[in-house]
């Protein structure tokens, strides 16, 4: 169940982005963007173990960027697209404060010249 | 443990260096442009080593406080100072919005000519941080560069579908 309340939302984001520091994760997310698959398809690729590849499996479905059935032999795991597209926008905002502070230092400095000008004409 | 991933934001201004300098430097100046679409009020600014910015940003009701140390003061060429949260004591505390984000981010400004422009480029990066702070800033790094992979790429077609599919 989602967990309610603004700060529950936000902390959960601690967990998607370490999920996402590990480079084979990242290489399990990119396997599961093509559709869903199996322990063993996952493992396939990668010189690791199936025990290995469930651990990270784990992270992942803890993160909240996976999921997987719980009732099939199989157990597929499959891409869950939202905390991916929560993490994704708070970068965005990370990043807009910067490119929108400097949009508006843009604008200071436009007045600055501008009141420049007016000096050493004035003088 | 390898070098950490800096945050690294470049910008050209239209303005010389000197110009440039005293926008970011004077909190009368600062105050105008430093936070997006906010009122920010600068309560204290020591231009020097050891000196502190203490800044708020307000939005309605809402306050978020934030407090600079300066560490290094070159003018004209750098500016470098330890980012952090804080309670309304400017006291350090752990992001209100995620808690393994870095409590102190090491911030560098440095300010190079570029004929009549400005050449401004802001780096980020943690200090000493916790194991899951590291984690946290890494895999959020990993994001800003490059995506997360296909993973990322896909993510527009990814919910375009759960889209379609709640309609």
């Amino acid at each position: 169940m989602e967990a309610i309340g603004y700060i529950n939302r936000q902390s959960s984001l601690d967990a998607v982005f370490a999920a996402l520091a590990d480079p084979t994760r990242r290489a399990i997310l990119s396997r599961l963007a093509e559709g869903e698959a199996s322990v063993n398809e996952i493992a396939a690729p990668f010189e690791m173990s199936q025990p290995a590849v469930s651990r990270h499996l784990k992270v992942l479905e803890r993160a909240g960027l996976i999921e997987r059935e719980i009732d099939q032999q199989r157990r597929p795991a499959r891409l869950k697209a939202e905390k991916m597209a929560a993490a994704v926008a708070w970068l965005e905002e990370f990043r807009a404060f910067w490119a929108g502070s400097f949009d508006q230092l843009d604008d200071v400095l436009v007045s600055m010249k501008l009141a420049e000008k007016k000096e050493a004409k004035d003088e | 443990m390898s070098e950490l991933p800096e945050y690294v934001h470049d910008r050209v201004f239209d303005a010389p260096r000197e110009m440039v300098w005293r926008a970011w430097t004077d909190p009368k100046l600062l105050s105008h442009w430093y936070g997006p679409g906010v009122e920010t009020v600068i309560h204290k600014f020591e231009l020097k080593p050891g000196g502190v910015w203490l800044n708020e940003m307000k939005w309605g009701a809402k306050s978020d406080l934030s407090k600079m140390e300066f560490q290094e003061v070159v003018p004209q060429e750098k500016l470098v100072w330890h980012h952090s949260s804080t309670d309304s004591n400017w006291n350090i505390i752990t992001s209100p919005m995620m808690a393994d984000w870095p409590r102190v981010l090491l911030t560098t400004v440095t300010f190079e000519d570029a004929g009549a422009k400005t050449n401004v480029r802001l780096t980020m990066v943690p200090l000493d941080a916790t194991d899951a702070e590291i984690a946290c800033w890494a895999g959020a790094m990993e994001g800003m560069k490059k995506g997360w992979g296909s993973g990322f790429v896909v993510l527009d077609e990814l919910l375009a579908k759960l889209q379609a599919e709640n309609s």
